[in-house]
């Protein structure tokens, strides 16, 4: 059985790219055949992310229009040996992305024995984020804690609920998980940021993490390795949380209270 | 259930009468080019407004002299708009002559914007053996209830009849009705009752938090917040004067 995660949020910038790297990165490391695609056709990303953008000869787009096959597209990973990524196209636009060229590949990829795939949506709620959620299984939504960004989530969650083929086709709905990202727990504290609870409320779907703000992040991106092999970093430690929440484990949640530094800390720095 | 110990099975085919709440098009005018730029406007910011209702030309209003309007070129752009028209009615003999060949059904002598357009395509067997239903009743739909969250960007209209949300409305959804809307869970969008101009019609909500509500077209907004008395709070939406929009607790 394969199932299809789609990473999405609507809003940009709030971390889609970083979290299908590290979720992705994260289900390989626990043994699971992962795929992670693109859907960014025009503006890719994530083959900088996950550090392989030098070994891309043949993209999404390709496969699709049958200009390669999927294996000549699909990159292996540099961290883990049972993830791929198939990089999107950064010549073509989304139109490219046909429904039925990307269910093609997503039923390839199932037939090559992949447990999961991931897809990495583009912002916004045009073609290529529909394409990116019509197949999916589950649904990651990509959530920072501000009131444009969780007003944008609200909109993809009720595209997923009318535009997915479980919706269309009167299946069972896709599953729907939160995951709140550039989290502050100081900030929320203070009254700057909304808290995860009052996303939670809005948009009533069940939590599967809190990523905290951190700079390990951009340092990740730069490096080009996905921020779950930041070991020991919070940013790391709330990803493997989540991927354990997603497959079905237990954690309570961490790095969302905020502790007002102690005299002793304040004297001696830390963080 | 109860059931009884030997159900007959249904027959395979069962007439019954029915009414189809529908959406006249009023055609004020048969002019191609009128017709084309006013749909373009209309439709402009609301693309998707219309899930394939049925729908009917109102041909009333047009002018005794006026040209057959093209039929056929009319039905493909209301399809293509999410309206299924189906049907003319009012029309003179030339009209009706040119709609019939464009495919469209005939409904003379139909007394012109009820709430919901009865639209029997075949004459019915025994029309006199309905019960004729009470006035008041005769032209609400039934009630239409939502029982997910509304989410940005959705809207949902409940045509002849009110609508009644079980899940939050969250910010940037709208609630339409043509009778009154009850909402039991945080209204934070926008909900618009009486929308074909009752004014009568209500807006409940258990948690008022709404970003805009209207009543028969009265709107008002809360850039500032509610009453204290009733922000986020149960309240009822009302229309008094028929202008005026009172917010009440509950």
């Amino acid at each position: 059985m394969t199932t299809i995660i789609t990473v999405t949020s609507g809003k940009g910038g709030v971390g889609k790219t970083t979290t299908s790297a590290s979720i992705a990165s994260g289900l390989a490391l626990r043994g699971f055949k992962t795929a992670v695609i693109d859907f960014d056709v025009g503006l890719r990303n994530l083959d900088l992310i996950m550090g392989c953008e030098r070994r891309v000869v043949y993209d999404f787009v390709n496969v699709i229009q049958g200009d390669a096959n999927l294996h000549q597209a699909l990159i292996k990973d540099k961290h883990c040996d049972n993830l791929f990524v198939l990089p999107a196209s950064q010549t073509r636009d989304k139109d490219a992305l046909t429904e039925e060229g990307v269910e093609k590949v997503l039923k390839e990829l199932e037939h090559q024995g992949f447990d999961y795939i991931v897809c990495d949506s583009p912002a916004g709620i045009e073609h290529g984020a529909v394409m990116a959620l019509t197949f999916a299984d589950e649904a990651i939504v990509v959530t920072n804690p501000e009131v444009s960004s969780v007003r944008d989530s609200d909109r993809i969650l009720g595209i997923i609920q009318s535009k997915s083929r479980r919706a269309i086709e009167g299946r069972e709905p896709v599953k729907e998980h939160l995951l709140v990202t550039r989290y502050s727990p100081k900030r929320a504290h203070e009254g700057e940021m909304l808290t995860y609870t009052d996303i939670q409320e809005l948009l009533r779907i069940p939590l599967l993490g809190v990523i905290p703000e951190s700079e390990a992040v951009l340092q990740a991106s730069n490096q080009g390795i996905p921020a779950i092999h930041q070991k020991g970093t919070p940013v790391a430690d709330a990803y493997q949380d989540a991927i354990g929440r997603f497959l079905g484990e237990e954690h309570p949640l961490r790095f969302v209270e905020y502790e007002k530094p102690g005299l002793i800390k304040r004297l001696f720095g830390g963080k | 259930m109860p059931r009884r110990r030997e159900p007959r099975p249904a027959p395979a085919l069962e007439l019954k009468t029915t009414r189809l709440a529908g959406i006249q098009v009023i055609l004020n005018s048969a002019e191609h080019a009128a017709l084309d730029t006013h749909l373009s406007t209309l439709f402009a910011a609301t693309p998707d407004f219309f899930g394939g209702e049925a729908a009917v030309f109102e041909c009333g209003r047009l002018p005794a002299d006026a040209p057959s309007p093209d039929w056929a070129w009319l039905a493909r752009e209301l399809k293509s708009r999410g309206l299924n028209p189906f049907a003319v009615q009012n029309a003179s003999a030339e009209l009706a002559a040119a709609a019939q060949q464009a495919g469209l059904l005939i409904l003379n002598d139909v007394a012109p914007a009820p709430a919901a357009i009865a639209a029997e395509p075949e004459p019915l067997p025994e029309p006199e053996a309905v019960p004729a239903p009470e006035p008041a009743l005769s032209a609400t739909a039934p009630t239409r209830i939502i029982d997910k969250p509304l989410r940005s960007g959705q809207r949902v209209y409940a045509a002849g009849g009110d609508i009644v949300v079980l899940a939050a409305v969250n910010p940037g959804a709208e609630v339409i009705a043509d009778g009154s809307i009850h909402v039991y869970a945080p209204l934070k969008g926008r909900a618009l009752a009486g929308a074909r101009g009752d004014t009568s019609a209500r807006i409940f909500t258990t948690h008022l938090e709404a970003e805009l509500v209207s009543i028969a077209g009265v709107y008002r907004t809360f850039d500032a917040a509610p009453d204290a008395a009733v922000a986020r709070k149960p309240a009822q939406i009302r229309l008094a004067d028929a202008s005026q929009i009172v917010i009440e607790p509950l």
